[in-house]
């Protein structure tokens, strides 16, 4: 009974959070915003967070790599049982090209899970410098002062947005925050994306050879033809669907805690932010496992699964007969 | 696309960025890492292999001494048989020749007094014809004065040699 008065009285106490704590509008926006220029090259806040996360992994494998143990220790001993754990699972997925993809599916699952963690560090989103407004065709989330739908929270406009008189920014500017994840930047995800796509087909190429990956796709063999189409179609949507999967579930994570926080700002993003760490690893995990996934598919011919197929129905014919 | 903020230029600066990233990592972390791990597995197998080498050797050792030991029980077994068969035989050969010597003192002691007798006897046999001789000689010193005299003692004696 306590226990519920209690739980009633601090969530009565957040919701009215609102009334006390001011954040200002939340700051969602699609496209990543420009920090500094280095000769005309504009630098956004996602370009220079993927360089801290450059930082923090060039960084932590110096300092676990540096003085290597046969009997490992500290932070030797956590990077080999997190490499060793994703070494072995990703083996599973396909054994034979594991280690010729082992560098590039362990660095995007490291590099992404980084950037992911980096953008739930408290203040990430909320310290920055103040800059410009950029009078561009822009949308961005903010709340609805007039009309029907006043009060909520709706994508307006950047044209249409009012100043913020929560910041410390002057009139004119606003807050770009130093951290953005890289995966809430299309232009990462794509990268990452394109890059994946690049390392599986080329290796399909590279075993199946030119005629016969490509005759996975195209072939003159009844309906296979028909569906060697359908999975040329899916082929190219594979590395736009790995870009978007992780840009839309970062994205939405971000967007979920800075509505939440500006909606109740107390207590209740917590657990949000527990379950942003969760799908931050998740959807490292699942690029990555995916890259493996679609390398195993494309260095795998339709003559191997005939194969396969037969060899496993065959002895249960022989028996038949 | 502007909206969404995708851009060439930072696209590929992603793009190399994430390939210095995987360069980067793979010499300063994957490849030490690894190189740790096959060290460790090989060291382990290593320990595994010499650690039932080990074994084996002390399974051998203890087969070897297992064996020695019963061999010298054995040994020692057959040393005393021997010891035992070889001191029954001198035994034996002691008695065989302190019963020979026995028989030889014996039969020498009667050779010894079968020859005193017969000495004894040539003796008093002698004696006895001179005792006679002696006798004969004064008895009949009288009667007969020497007449057939030498004839009386050769009968005495043959009368003697036959009662022998």
């Amino acid at each position: 009974m306590r226990f519920l008065v209690i739980t009633v009285v601090l969530l009565a106490v957040a919701v009215a959070s609102r009334f006390f704590l001011f954040s200002g509008d939340p700051h969602v926006e699609v496209a990543a915003e420009k920090l500094f220029s280095i000769g005309g090259f504009k630098v956004t806040n996602a370009l220079f967070t993927a360089l801290v996360v450059d930082i923090i992994l060039v960084v932590l494998a110096w300092l676990a790599t540096r003085n290597m143990q046969l009997v490992p220790r500290g932070l030797q001993n956590v990077m080999e049982i997190i490499l060793e754990a994703l070494y072995n699972l990703l083996k599973n997925i396909s054994p034979k090209f594991i280690d010729r993809a082992w560098p590039l599916v362990a660095t995007i699952f490291l590099f992404v899970l980084t950037a992911n963690w980096l953008g739930l560090v408290p203040g990430g989103s909320s310290i920055g410098p103040c800059m410009a407004k950029e009078h561009k065709e822009t949308a961005r989330l903010a709340l609805v002062e007039e009309g029907p739908k006043a009060g909520s929270i709706a994508l307006i406009p950047a044209a249409a947005e009012k100043h913020n008189p929560y910041t410390t920014c002057p009139e004119g500017t606003s807050l770009i925050p130093w951290l953005r994840p890289p995966s809430t930047d299309l232009n990462f995800t794509f990268a990452l994306g394109l890059l994946s796509f690049v390392f599986f087909t080329y290796w399909g190429f590279r075993t199946l050879g030119f005629g016969g990956y490509l005759s996975k796709f195209f072939n003159l063999n009844g309906i296979m033809s028909f569906v060697g189409i359908i999975e040329f179609i899916s082929e190219l949507i594979k590395p736009v669907a790995l870009a978007l999967r992780l840009f839309g579930n970062i994205f939405a994570g971000e967007v979920l805690i800075a509505v939440l926080t500006f909606l109740v700002p107390l207590a209740l993003p917590m657990p949000i932010y527990g379950f942003e760490l969760f799908v931050g690893f998740i959807q490292a995990l699942v690029f990555a496992l995916l890259t493996m996934a679609f390398l195993s598919i494309a260095t795998t011919g339709h003559g191997d699964e005939h194969h396969g197929g037969e060899s496993a129905h065959g002895p249960d014919a022989s028996k038949a007969h | 696309m502007e909206a969404l903020g995708i851009n060439l230029n930072l696209f590929l600066a992603q793009l190399i960025n994430f390939g210095v990233i995987v360069g980067l990592l793979w010499v300063l972390l994957y490849k030490p890492v690894q190189k740790i791990l096959n060290e460790r597995t090989a060291r382990i197998e290593a320990s595994l292999r010499e650690a039932d080498q080990v074994r084996q050797q002390l399974a051998s050792a203890k087969r070897d001494y297992d064996a020695e030991i019963a061999r010298a029980r054995k040994e020692a077994a057959e040393i005393v048989a021997q010891a035992q068969e070889r001191a029954k035989a001198q035994e034996a050969e002691i008695l065989k020749q302190a019963r020979s010597e026995a028989d030889r003192i014996r039969e020498e002691a009667r050779a010894q007094a079968e020859q005193e007798r017969s000495q004894m006897l040539r003796e008093a046999k002698d004696e006895i014809a001179e005792l006679v001789t002696l006798t004969a000689t004064r008895v009949l010193n009288a009667e007969l004065k020497a007449t057939g005299h030498d004839k009386l003692i050769e009968e005495s004696l043959a009368a003697l040699g036959r009662q022998n």
